[in-house]
């Protein structure tokens, strides 16, 4: 047995929430306000519905394989060969994106708290105790996120509630001043990170109730969704669609305007607590995708001797990918909406899916 | 002849080999010749007394407190007796009185009218000897442990057998008030040395033949008594048969302190973490095995052993379940905040005013920056170096004769303290935090404090080099590796994580009684309930007021 964990369906919930949340969080207000201005929110509706099919699509998809995950069951819709390739291509989309991940966390420290520290070094750090975390298998981060996601979401809302004084309801209106076209072309980005609730597809065999999987995905799914949309009203609420925009982290600046009796101000330490320990689960939980995928790809018996180098690539990569947070945030907002909706979100699964179904392959979804 | 003597002192107990230069002397010719190349585990007593009490003798040789006494039964020459005792480890008034007077003087009188022959000589005298318990054996292995024991082995000339009599009295301490482990409302009384009482400590506390106490010997030398204790239908048994494998596997010479078991049957050895927890009170062993854990005791040490812990037992207090409610949760909230204060007090003073300054008020910063501003060193190295200090002026708190007790804190207070700050070499603030730091690590239990201790200074470390962001890793690394931590195959943060709603009832609050139903989940599964529901208190119905 490559994993040996069983995770509950509360345990799964949490997982998938802090998957998705801490990140976008932090990045996607500032994305879609300039894509669609003061009507954000809805394009994070929007995003949170097109991620609930695609939730449906991957769980319908893994519970014809019982038993296996996503790197396992290509092979047996597709046969062996394309099966592999389909595989690997989702091996790199999750060495990618975590790389994309580790490099966002870095340039957000480095950029927000420690402009004189080398990126390389805060990044090493925190793929070090991920890469200690994955070795030692799903349960073991998962117990983490289950004490850090409370506190997490504790403090939002605790924010949340701090940031009212500062918030003007009017900045939300017109609604729908330009349209529906700039609102979808908005939900395309979030739906991307959203959408990343397809490694549930990696995750369902671990589950101790696999049958719960729909309604895991739904509910982690709908917690995103709730979070980022309120995140995004709040955002606009207090600066206005413009200066939403043209912030690299709204949210930071969100927790900056807390001002209460003089004494309780200047919380961005929460912020990075958030943002450190969130990204960690979701650091993991990829990193952790990539291992057992390379380990099932390569039918090796264990996956730990993969980690380390595994994340020696991590680190590489998130090196070399860009160039500055310009043009990271460039990448992101630009291009990797489509390239990860349209191939690994919903391409693939929708072809193995149809190809599934037409040859019969599985047994029928639950 | 060392063929013969060989296979003989293999059997000795520590002794594997022959010591060097004791190649063939006239004392080992005679071993050899007294035991026949037989070991003495499994050598049969001989009828013959005098062989017996060479047998003895060669075992014990070089022993001065191990006592021979041979004498005869009601003064009858033809019927001779022996004993064999430890000096010390033995009642002597147990001895006198009741074997050696009930066969010497007082057995004619009341078998007058039997005839003693040597053949019934040992029926006979098992019938008069007033002992609470005898055990007859045929085994020399036997009587020569019966003896280190202390109890007394009586032989019996022409009879291939002796009477091991319960004797065993030695001087201990008495049951005394915990010294460790204080609280202001419960039980004051504390383990002591001798097995025996605390089983008797545990046992009065719980009157329930489901208290199960199982024996055992440790250590191939020193044969130290350990006892498995737990309470049938409460513990899951699969955790009583992993304890007693644990302890199956062990091969030490001696153990001298639970601390060794500890060590030998812990999960993670290189975890700064204890998953196995110890305790010299027995009212928190009682509640222990009544929650359905199990319990290691040994003779020889106030500390017991129990299995498996949780981490959030480091906030849990005995007092805690003694003193009501809403009080004891309030100081819970104290304990857990004093543990993060001790994990991270000087690091996050370290991080804020290395690279944070923005985070505190103007005023604060001000002032702070007043008291820094003489100070020759940056933060990390002073808090390290008062950290340090702290360490050593605990130690030697421990350590120090009583007697120089207020020199030392006269000294450490005052110079190290005082004088530091007035000389400009350290912040007063961080003397304070120090200060707090020390205090706050000493309100919870004793080996998490020393392991957070430990952990302080990593952390002071990354909050000097990498600030809030060094503090927040250090923190999800710790996180991490107690999510990889299991006690006895238990999950150390249960029931945080795994989290278990029912058992956070106990964790950062303390309920009241009539709320926690149920035995923690993970540990209580073979019989969940605890109490009957509905025992809320409230005054009497209409009809009974006063």
């Amino acid at each position: 047995m490559l994993e040996g964990g069983r995770i509950g369906a509360r345990q799964a919930v949490f997982l998938m929430v802090s998957m998705v949340l801490p990140t976008a969080f932090l990045f996607v207000a500032s994305v879609t306000s300039h894509l669609a201005r003061q009507d954000g929110w809805i394009s994070i509706l929007l995003a949170t519905l097109a991620a609930l099919l695609i939730a449906r699509l991957a769980v319908s998809l893994s519970l014809r394989f019982p038993g296996k995950t996503l790197f396992q069951f290509t092979e047996e819709i597709l046969g062996r060969w394309p099966g592999k390739a389909v595989t690997l291509l989702y091996i790199w989309w999750y060495i990618h994106m975590n790389a994309e991940i580790v490099r966002q966390f870095g340039s957000f420290v480095v950029s927000a708290f420690m402009p004189e520290t080398p990126i390389i070094f805060i990044e090493l750090l925190i793929t070090a105790i991920a890469a200690y975390a994955v070795r030692n298998g799903l349960e073991v981060f998962t117990r983490v996120n289950e004490i850090v996601l409370p506190l997490i979401l504790g403090s939002v809302v605790i924010i949340i509630f701090l940031v009212t004084p500062e918030m003007n309801m009017k900045n939300l209106l017109p609604v729908f001043e330009y349209g529906a076209v700039p609102v979808i072309k908005g939900a395309v980005m979030p739906a991307a990170w959203m959408g990343e609730i397809v490694t549930m597809a990696v995750l369902i065999p671990y589950l101790s109730r696999a049958e719960e999987a729909h309604r895991i995905a739904a509910a982690a799914t709908l917690i995103t969704g709730f979070f980022l949309a309120v995140t995004q009203v709040i955002d606009i609420a207090i600066f206005g669609p413009e200066i939403t925009a043209g912030w690299l982290f709204p949210a930071l600046n969100e927790i900056r305007m807390i001002h209460l009796a003089n004494y309780l101000e200047r919380l961005e330490a929460i912020q990075m607590g958030i943002w450190v320990a969130g990204g960690l689960v979701k650091i993991c939980v990829f990193y952790w995708a990539a291992a057992l995928g390379s380990a099932q790809w390569l039918e090796l018996k264990d996956y730990k001797p993969l980690v380390l180098p595994l994340g020696a690539i991590l680190l590489a990569m998130s090196i070399t990918l860009h160039d500055s947070i310009l043009d990271l945030f460039d990448f992101l907002g630009r291009y990797w909406g489509p390239y990860a909706l349209t191939i690994f979100i919903a391409g693939i699964p929708l072809l193995l899916l149809a190809v599934a179904a037409a040859r019969g392959r599985g047994g029928s979804p639950g | 002849m060392v063929r013969f003597i060989k296979p003989f002192k293999a059997g000795l107990p520590g002794r594997r080999k022959p010591a060097a230069g004791q190649g063939g002397g006239p004392g080992e010719h005679r071993e050899g010749d007294v035991f026949a190349g037989r070991g003495i585990q499994d050598r049969e007593l001989s009828p013959d007394l005098e062989i017996n009490l060479l047998m003895m003798k060669t075992v014990f040789s070089e022993c001065s407190d191990a006592i021979f006494r041979e004498f005869y039964f009601a003064g009858d020459e033809r019927i001779k007796l022996a004993i064999v005792y430890m000096d010390g480890m033995a009642d002597k008034i147990q001895i006198t009185a009741q074997i050696m007077r009930s066969l010497m003087l007082d057995a004619p009188l009341v078998e007058q009218d039997e005839e003693l022959t040597r053949a019934r000589a040992l029926t006979t005298i098992k019938k008069l000897l007033p002992i609470q318990h005898i055990e007859e054996t045929n085994n020399l292995g036997k009587a020569v442990d019966a003896v280190l024991s202390g109890d007394t082995v009586l032989f019996v000339d022409g009879h291939a057998s002796a009477i091991i009599n319960a004797s065993r009295g030695w001087e201990g301490r008495n049951v005394e008030e915990s010294q460790t482990e204080l609280a202001v409302r419960g039980p004051r009384e504390a383990f002591v040395e001798t097995i025996r009482v605390n089983l008797s400590l545990l046992r009065r506390k719980i009157k329930s033949p489901d208290l199960k106490i199982e024996m055992m010997k440790l250590g191939r030398v020193t044969k130290t008594d350990v006892a498995v204790v737990y309470i049938k239908g409460i513990v899951n048994d699969k955790l009583v048969a992993e304890v007693k494998e644990r302890l199956g596997r062990i091969e030490i010479d001696a153990v001298l302190e639970t601390g060794y078991i500890e060590e030998l049957i812990e999960d993670s050895p290189w975890s700064p973490f204890s998953t196995v927890y110890h305790t010299e009170r027995p009212d928190k062993v009682a509640a222990q095995l009544l929650e359905g854990r199990a319990a290691i005791l040994m003779d020889g040490t106030p500390y017991a052993l129990t299995v498996p812990v949780f981490f959030v037992e480091a906030i849990q207090n005995p007092e805690d379940y003694y003193e009501r409610s809403v009080y004891s949760s309030a100081v819970r909230l104290v304990r857990l905040i004093s543990l993060v204060i001790s994990l991270l007090g000087p690091s996050l003073y370290i991080a804020i005013v290395t690279y944070h300054q923005e985070m505190l008020p103007t005023a604060l910063l001000l002032s702070l920056a007043a008291q820094r501003e003489a100070v020759p060193f940056p933060a990390l190295v002073e808090a390290v170096v008062m950290e340090f200090a702290f360490e050593i002026l605990r130690e030697a708190g421990i350590r120090l004769p009583r007697q120089v007790g207020q020199a030392v804190s006269i000294v450490g207070a005052l110079i190290i303290g005082e004088a530091a700050v007035r000389a400009g070499i350290i912040a007063a603030s961080t003397v304070i935090v120090v200060a707090l730091t020390g205090i706050a690590s000493f309100t919870f239990y004793y080996s998490a404090s020393v392991s957070i201790r430990f952990l302080r200074f990593p952390m002071m470390v990354l909050a000097g080099t990498l600030g809030l962001y060094g503090v927040i890793c250090g923190v999800l690394t710790i996180l991490t590796h107690l999510a990889t931590l299991r006690s006895f195959g238990y999950p150390y943060l249960f029931p945080v994580a795994p989290f278990s709603a029912g058992d956070m009832k106990d964790v950062v609050v303390r309920a009241p009684w009539w709320v926690m139903l149920r035995r923690p989940r993970l540990i209580g599964k073979t019989d969940p309930r605890r109490e009957a529901a509905g025992l809320e208190p409230s005054p009497p119905p209409d009809g009974r007021k006063r």
